[in-house]
């Protein structure tokens, strides 16, 4: 798989939802140094899926993680996307960027698509408060099944608290 | 008449049967067989990236090493490659290389505490024995180069904080050496073992299918076929110098079963593909500087003014690892720091391998993604209005006497 392609492909799928591509490289290597490229680019909730299904036609796709941040006046989620596993230095990395305002955190799940996505879409909704449309379970994954704050939102004025109930729930649940 | 109720919920943890590590299955059970199973994790969450957004990056660096004992060394690796993408710092070559030996000689420790551990889930304490004391070999190595057995606190921004001192090379030949001369008894006690292969061939089977659907990664996903490694798929370091080629059960000359038993072939290849390694390493390695940025101070002052986003990734013992790192000029510490440790990759794919499995098989199926928790040490079983408490030792009980059943 080259960059190239898919480039190609996302500016296809998504059209103008698709922003500020670029392609970062780095180089590798030391006997065989060689330029690895891969790309990043912003695009839209509603062309998340197609542009996703359109890489998942393209090659083995594999979703690393979604990482996100708070930034402000909305929050940002990060898709760290691979294509093209399984050959020896075919694979592109790929990070979709996407900017939800807080005001409207919804964005459609990728679990229909990448079954294996319901773990960290879980890990988002619960730290970052984004509501995921079409998850599969939308339980608290990592944090405690009664916490509704968000500690990665500087928002949450709930974390002081969130911490006091947690350490009293584990002091609950180390008595029994 | 009132229906009789068939199916049966079984908490497995927090508590963990299998290894000592905290999560907690929920299994549904009929009789024997498992029909569901629900898993909750976070029961050690410790808010580490939170943690690491307050402090300087020299010391989320020694943070990110107390992530995973056993990878110690990967975390480390993965945040300073994407420190250094997003700062624009080059490494050494010496120091390049470095990073892949260590990195190697963790997969060499990793994959036999493994081991010992799926030999004792089996009630093979002899195999377990035999894979631990082996193991001290390259413990042994590891402390001889960077003087400790877990938490190396070798890899620094721009490179390495120790080199490999040539006195040192004939030791790690040496090693090389001793594993290369155990591999057959290894294989054979594994591998043509009945007792063995009885309690682990078609056992928490995960076809390749489900493995690529569920994104699993590291030897779950190249025991059900899948040839995913970042070292050979995304080359970084000088991994892509080497031609390196994923290895599946396919290597071994085995038809994939996609259960236990293929994930512990994939190990032990994997452990002979690490050797290889280390010895190309030590062959081709130049000489020259280890770090570009030889004093700490320049570094953090540095590090301070820098500004930008990076990835790194690596292929842990267990997977893939992926770290995301935004710098922000003016700040010490990381804007955003997020980690993605192999284990959360593989939550997904113990679903299908638990399904229609039996109670007895539960400790040997967790282990055999070699999950990365910690661990509390009980089991409770709800059974209409009769409630018991399995302690480990009663469900460990309970797969030791599966494994004298069907070896008669």
């Amino acid at each position: 798989m080259t960059v190239d392609k898919v480039l190609d492909m996302l500016r296809t799928s998504a059209g103008e939802a698709l922003t500020d591509p670029e392609l970062r490289s780095r180089t590798v290597g030391v006997a065989r140094p060689q330029e690895i490229k891969e790309v990043w680019a912003g695009i839209s909730g509603q062309a998340l899926v197609p542009a996703v299904r359109a890489l998942a036609d393209l090659a083995p796709l594999h979703l690393s993680v979604i990482s996100g941040r708070d930034a402000g006046e909305d929050i940002e989620l990060l898709y760290h996307l691979t294509v093209g596993y399984g050959t020896e230095g075919g694979e592109v990395l790929v990070t979709l960027r996407l900017m939800l305002p807080k005001t409207a955190l919804r964005v459609p799940s990728l679990c229909g698509l990448i079954p294996g996505a319901e773990t960290t879409e879980r890990e988002k909704r619960e730290f970052l408060g984004v509501a995921f449309e079409g998850i599969t379970d939308d339980r608290n994954l990592f944090l405690p099944d009664d916490v509704t704050a968000h500690p990665w939102r500087a928002d949450d004025e709930e974390i002081g608290g969130m911490v006091r109930r947690t350490v009293k729930w584990e002091e609950r649940n180390a008595g029994t | 008449m009132q229906e009789r109720k068939t199916t049966y919920e079984i908490p497995v943890g927090p508590i963990h049967p299998a290894l000592k590590e905290n999560i907690r299955f929920t299994f549904q059970v009929e009789g024997e067989r498992i029909r569901s199973v629900d898993v909750k994790p976070g029961f050690v969450h410790r808010g580490i990236e939170y943690m690491g957004m307050r402090r300087n990056l020299i010391q989320v660096l020694y943070l990110s090493e107390r992530i995973c004992g056993i990878c110690s060394i990967s975390h480390p690796i993965v945040l300073t490659q994407a420190v250094e993408q997003a700062a624009n710092i080059e490494v050494p070559p010496r120091a390049q290389y470095i990073r892949v030996i260590v990195s190697e000689l963790e997969r060499i420790h990793s994959h036999l505490l493994w081991a010992g551990v799926a030999a004792h889930e089996l009630g093979f304490d002899t195999l377990l024995h035999l894979s631990w004391k082996v193991r001290e070999k390259v413990m042994d190595i590891l402390e001889e180069l960077t003087g400790n057995r877990v938490d190396y606190a070798l890899p620094i921004f721009g490179g390495v904080r120790r080199d490999i001192a040539a006195e040192q090379y004939p030791k790690l030949m040496e090693m090389i050496r001793y594993y290369r001369g155990l591999f057959e008894e290894l294989s054979d006690t594994f591998l043509r073992d009945p007792s063995v292969e009885a309690r682990t061939r078609d056992v928490g089977v995960l076809t390749p299918k489900e493995a690529h659907e569920l994104c699993a990664v590291g030897p779950v996903a190249r025991a059900s076929g899948l040839r995913k490694d970042v070292r050979q798929d995304w080359p970084y370091l000088v991994y892509g110098d080497f031609d390196l080629t994923a290895l599946t059960p396919e290597d071994h000359g085995v038809e994939v079963h996609g259960d236990v038993y293929d994930r512990i072939i994939v190990r032990l290849l994997e452990v002979a593909q690490s050797l290889d390694l280390v010895e190309r390493c030590l062959r081709e390695m130049p000489e020259g500087e280890i770090t570009s940025f030889p004093k700490i101070p320049a570094l953090l002052a540095y590090l301070k003014k820098a500004e930008g986003e990076g990835i790194g990734r690596h292929e842990a013992p267990r997977g893939e690892v992926i770290h995301y790192v935004r710098l922000e000029a003016g700040q010490e510490g990381p804007a955003v720091w997020k980690v993605k440790a192999p284990t959360y990759s593989n939550l997904m794919p113990w679903t299908p391998m638990f399904r229609e499995q039996e109670i007895a098989d539960i400790p040997i199926i967790a282990a055999s993604i070699d999950p990365c928790m910690c661990c509390m040490d009980r089991v409770h079983v709800d059974r209409g209005d009769t409630r018991e408490a399995l302690d480990k030792q009663a469900l460990l009980r309970l797969s030791w006497e599966k494994t004298r059943r069907v070896c008669g």
